[in-house]
């Protein structure tokens, strides 16, 4: 698990500040995404499922949130987008998934999709597009 | 809350064993400012594939006692120390559960106070490396 060396260092400074919150059941993926994200500078807040995600967005609401669909716990990943689009509707989500259709996940409302597996670099870059929107 | 970074390089990574989410996040959040990595197990199961993968540095284990999962806290702290004896575990509850499983521990001293008291636990860090380096 080595720090994304492909992507460019000013994405450290436009990530200042902004809290990303991981949502996944595999440790070693959660571990993964999550030093990934601090390497270029998020603050990143980990659950390992959905009733965890919930109690954390309870405290402080992040900038964006990363999900897995199939996880242990109250809700899937998409029952806990359902509960996220009614609170926080312009909430960027990114739905990952290894068995969901990426149009599935948009219909459900969902900002995008990215199948599993994927590369960290990938979810690194949807995760600054979507912070990008958000400015 | 104070921290440590400038004094404390990263060095060690701790492996948070605790089924508490905010507790979990709280410590985790603070050993993180002060400059350790830090991976965060939600039950014993998860601790167990951290624990057993080869790429994963771990040096330092602070575990609910009553963590959830196949094993229990103590448990897992037996594992470790039969199977990862380089390794240091720290064991963390409150009073009473503290009490019930203090008559099995032998091994390292008083547990931790649960919720954690950050500068506590750093401090026990700080220790334990000052130990080894010694």
């Amino acid at each position: 698990m080595q720090p994304s060396s492909a992507l460019p260092r000013e994405a450290s400074f436009a990530a200042a500040r902004k809290c990303v919150l991981v949502v996944e059941d595999e440790l070693l993926i959660r571990l993964m995404l999550s030093d990934g994200l601090r390497d270029v500078g998020y603050r990143v807040i980990e659950a390992c499922n959905s009733d965890e995600a919930l109690v954390l967005m309870g405290t402080s609401v992040p900038d964006l949130i990363i999900s897995d669909v199939r996880m242990p716990g109250s809700l899937d990943g998409l029952g806990l987008l359902a509960v996220v689009r009614e609170t926080l509707p312009t909430l960027p989500v990114i739905i990952t998934s290894g068995h969901l259709q990426a149009t599935v996940a948009t219909a459900d409302g969902a900002t995008q999709f990215v199948a599993k597996p994927y590369s960290l670099e990938l979810v690194i870059k949807a995760v600054q597009n979507e912070l990008a929107k958000a400015l | 809350m104070t921290t440590d970074r400038a004094s404390e390089p990263v060095a060690s990574s701790i492996l948070i064993v605790d089924g508490d989410i905010v507790s979990r996040h709280v410590i985790a959040d603070y050993l993180r400012h002060c400059g350790y990595a830090v991976v965060e197990a939600a039950n014993t199961d998860e601790a167990m594939v951290g624990l057993t993968e080869p790429t994963l540095r771990i040096d330092v284990i602070l575990c609910d006692v009553s963590a959830l999962g196949s094993q229990s806290g103590f448990e897992l702290a037996r594992w470790v120390r039969t199977n990862r004896p380089e390794l240091e575990v720290k064991l963390a509850g409150g009073v009473e559960i503290a009490a019930q499983t203090a008559a099995e521990l032998c091994e390292s001293g008083p547990h931790l106070k649960r919720p954690y008291e950050p500068e506590a636990v750093v401090g026990y860090i700080k220790r334990l490396r000052a130990s080894r380096l010694s």
